[in-house]
């Protein structure tokens, strides 16, 4: 028989503490941030991560909220001190931070994450005053690792980051070149960047499109752009499908879809997310996005898409991945804890007793057996192809 | 070239009517038809790449429509375009290396740019380069995503090598298109051989006093047994019939003449005797980018139970019939229904073929299909003339075959974007 640690108590003493400390944090929910979160975390505002302070997906008044607490902790607190450089372009006497650039560049309503990061290496790029490549990749280096712990939650975060550094560091573009014609090569290369995410989502809708018949009937889980071109792809070309949204609890992600996709007439039926085995039976295919795919070939996405392919598969029903090949990442999650988590706080309605505790995470790894094929702008591929792909790449 | 439309029409008209029997006479034939539709093909001085890219796919088009469901057409065609693509890559990249050599200035090229004309042929053949390769995430960064010069590129290649050796391009058009031939009588070879290739692994996978399931008959198993046995391996062989074909009871009488201890069941009793099965070994029609296999009907059925009894389910396949499609709804869309008199003969049920029921059609329909798709899951290993293979290793194999711009023939003038 298995017992639990008594250091679980304490864990459950030192809860209590905290949330007869902070009063307001009851509702919310919030549990203390672990040891492990506070390394791997730098953001102090550990209740959510940072990766949803600015997402376009929270609620207004959640998104004050998250602000108000980004406001309360200066980028001092971050370790871009170091390679802090004055920006050139202006910005007169306001140090140049590359969180700061990235966060901005996230604002953009149709922008990814990884392209954002790239933007953000970018302009470090512009405003760094290294007189060698060397001296270029370092700061690159440094950059780049002050984004990735700034926020560990954000998986096409860091591949996005990985992915440029890897450019920076070994292409074959830049050997006949000087310095500053490299440099500006790299600027360029980093700004047609939001081009060939673009050009990704069109590219992946395109391959999708032989794969929806019609008179099928789609399930779709999470809100992703990705996955939103696939549908009014496929209902430009005159195909006629229906879709299932999951209601996306805590977020909503699945409402926000399902008005996307009744502006576009595509008959559309809204499921609470514990629906989906109930009826999984009259869905053809399922359709999820990916927030990042690892080396094993497998997703992380919004919670509950672990669930939903385990349904899908055990009613032989094929689950489909959209992802842009930049959201592949270098890692290899063993389990679901495996990830520094990334949590969200959840909205019950009714106050929660403090002793009660809440799984407030929202990410989970989706191995890859329970998927059939990922749509990439690389083409349509098997899940096994994921790792040969980044084995090139990082090789 | 009115003798190569001839040829074509002819083709064309024996694939329609379904009077090729089989992948590999289907492959073979492709491939020669190409080689001379390639030779017969006049080039003009620049684009000959291009040029003959476009015949050969015209030609395809009509080819693959002929017959949809016989993919090793479409396969041939892709292959034969990949071969085009990489001559001319090596073509150029050898130009490249004389250009280098031989140093010639840059008062033609001037005018093009203040750029090295050496690091501007370079940067070309890298783009080639990249035209060839399945696109990756390395390329992701470097290629450029709005020339809409890539698809052409290898064209282009030949421009610019026109503009400075002006003498040497009636030389190098020649040259390539005897590449080409060269290149297509190697993979027609490759068709031909195939089986012996396959065949040569047989020692490696089946072991003495084995039991071996197979269903149907494929000349490639049939030489795949045969080789083993020649090596002094003693096993059993269980043939289940391959209803309504019987092509097994062909098989069975095949290997019992080449003197192996062969046994005939009927499909239906593949579950009773797969307990005793040690392999279950099979040929396939095609081979699916996925892995996923369309393979003689009745084949699903032997996998599920193969797989029910965990004995490793591996496919002989040559390389020609590597597909580098995906398949969607396979059950329907890649499947054909053969003519009722293979189930029941004409006559026998005619009384039930009444038209005159009231509703105005028979009561009694009857369905033949030809093929089965048996997904990936269910395949322990695929044996191709390059060795064995896991399904999921397949779409390595096709991204060696054949170039990403090849995948979709029909649409030829790709939507600007």
């Amino acid at each position: 028989m298995w017992w639990r640690s008594p250091s679980f108590i304490l864990d459950r003493q030192q809860q209590n503490d905290t949330a007869s400390r902070n009063p307001e944090s009851i509702s919310l929910s919030s549990p203390p941030p672990s040891m492990a979160d506070t390394l791997q975390n730098p953001n102090p505002n550990t209740s959510t991560s940072a990766y949803y302070q600015t997402r376009a997906v929270v609620t207004s008044d959640w998104l004050a909220q998250a602000q108000a607490a980004v406001g309360r902790h200066p980028d001092d607190d971050l370790p871009v001190n170091d390679e802090r450089t004055k920006s050139a372009a202006g910005d007169a006497g306001k140090p140049f931070s590359v969180i700061d650039e990235f966060n901005s560049w996230r604002k953009q309503p149709d922008l990814a994450e990884a392209v954002a990061a790239i933007r953000a290496l970018a302009a470090v790029i512009r405003a760094s005053q290294a007189t060698t490549m060397m001296e270029l990749e370092i700061e690159l280096k440094k950059a780049s690792d002050s984004l990735k712990s700034w926020d560990t939650t954000s998986i096409s975060l860091t591949a996005g980051c990985d992915l440029f550094i890897r450019y920076v560091t070994r292409t074959s573009a830049l050997e006949y070149e000087d310095f500053n014609s490299a440099k500006s090569r790299l600027i360029e290369r980093a700004e047609k960047f939001g081009e060939i995410s673009c050009k990704a989502r069109r590219i992946i809708a395109m391959l999708s499109q032989d794969f929806i018949f019609d008179g099928c009937t789609i399930l779709v889980h999470g809100f992703s752009r990705v996955v939103l071109e696939v549908l009014k792809t496929a209902a430009q070309n005159k195909k006629l499908f229906r879709v299932f949204c999951t209601e996306g609890r805590p977020d909503g992600t699945g409402l926000r879809l399902s008005t996307e996709l009744a502006k576009l007439d595509v008959p559309v039926k809204l499921l609470i997310d514990s629906a989906v085995a109930y009826s999984m039976d009259e869905v053809d295919m399922v359709f999820v996005g990916a927030d990042g795919v690892v080396e094993s070939g497998g997703i992380i996405n919004m919670m509950g898409t672990y669930q939903v392919a385990l349904v899908a598969h055990t009613m032989n029903k094929p689950v489909y991945v959209a992802a842009e090949s930049y959201k592949f990442a270098r890692l290899y999650p063993l389990d679901q804890k495996d990830m520094a988590p990334a949590l969200r706080p959840i909205d019950f309605g009714v106050p929660i007793p403090s002793k009660v505790e809440v799984e407030t995470s929202n990410l989970d790894y989706t191995p890859p057996q329970y998927l059939t094929l990922l749509f990439t702008d690389l083409g349509v591929l098997t899940p096994s192809v994921v790792s040969d792909e980044l084995i090139q790449l990082y090789l | 070239m009115p003798d190569t439309q001839s040829l074509v029409n002819d083709f064309l008209n024996k694939l329609r009517k379904r009077k090729i029997e089989g992948s590999q006479a289907t492959a073979k034939q492709t491939a020669e038809l190409l080689r001379s539709v390639i030779s017969q093909t006049r080039v003009p001085y620049t684009n000959q790449a291009g040029a003959l890219i476009d015949a050969v796919k015209a030609v395809g088009e009509q080819l693959i429509a002929a017959n949809p469901i016989e993919l090793a057409v479409g396969n041939i065609v892709r292959r034969v375009l990949h071969i085009i693509r990489e001559e001319d890559l090596s073509l150029t990249n050898a130009a490249i290396a004389g250009l280098n050599l031989s140093g010639v200035s840059d008062d033609e090229d001037g005018a093009e740019g203040d750029e090295q004309p050496v690091l501007s042929a370079a940067v070309l053949a890298a783009a080639a380069r990249s035209t060839l390769r399945p696109p990756s995430l390395q390329t992701l960064l470097e290629d450029v995503p709005d020339s809409a010069a890539v698809p052409h590129t290898s064209s282009s290649g030949g421009d610019s090598e026109g503009k400075s050796k002006s003498a040497d391009k009636s030389s190098r058009s020649r040259k390539l298109k005897h590449d080409v031939i060269e290149a297509v009588n190697e993979l027609i070879q490759d068709i031909v051989t195939c089986h012996d290739q396959i065949a040569e692994q047989a020692v490696e996978h089946i072991h003495h006093n084995e039991v071996i399931l197979t269903l149907g008959s494929s000349r490639t198993v049939l030489e795949f047994l045969c080789a083993a046995k020649e090596k002094k391996r003693s096993f059993r062989v269980i043939v289940a019939e391959g209803a309504p074909r019987y092509q097994g009871h062909l098989l069975a009488k095949e290997l019992v003449t080449r003197g192996l201890q062969t046994t005939l069941i009927t499909d239906s009793a593949v579950f009773a005797m797969i307990s005793r099965v040690n392999m279950v070994i099979v040929g396939a029609h095609v081979v699916m980018a996925n892995g996923g296999v369309i393979a003689p009907v009745g084949l699903n059925m032997v996998a599920l139970a193969a797989k029910r009894h965990a004995v490793p389910f591996v496919v002989l396949a040559g390389s020609h019939k590597l597909c580098p499609l995906y398949p969607h709804n396979p059950e329907v869309l890649l499947n054909e229904l053969r003519s009722p008199s293979e189930l029941l003969d004409f006559g026998e049920f005619s009384d039930c073929m009444d038209f005159g029921s009231g509703t105005g059609s028979p009561l009694l329909h009857v369905v033949n299909p030809t093929f089965d798709y048996v997904p990936p899951k269910l395949v322990s290993l695929f044996i191709t003339d390059t060795g064995g293979h896991n399904p999921s290793y397949m779409y390595r194999l096709i991204a060696d075959y054949y170039s990403a711009d090849d995948l979709v023939v029909q649409r030829r003038p790709t939507p600007g974007n």
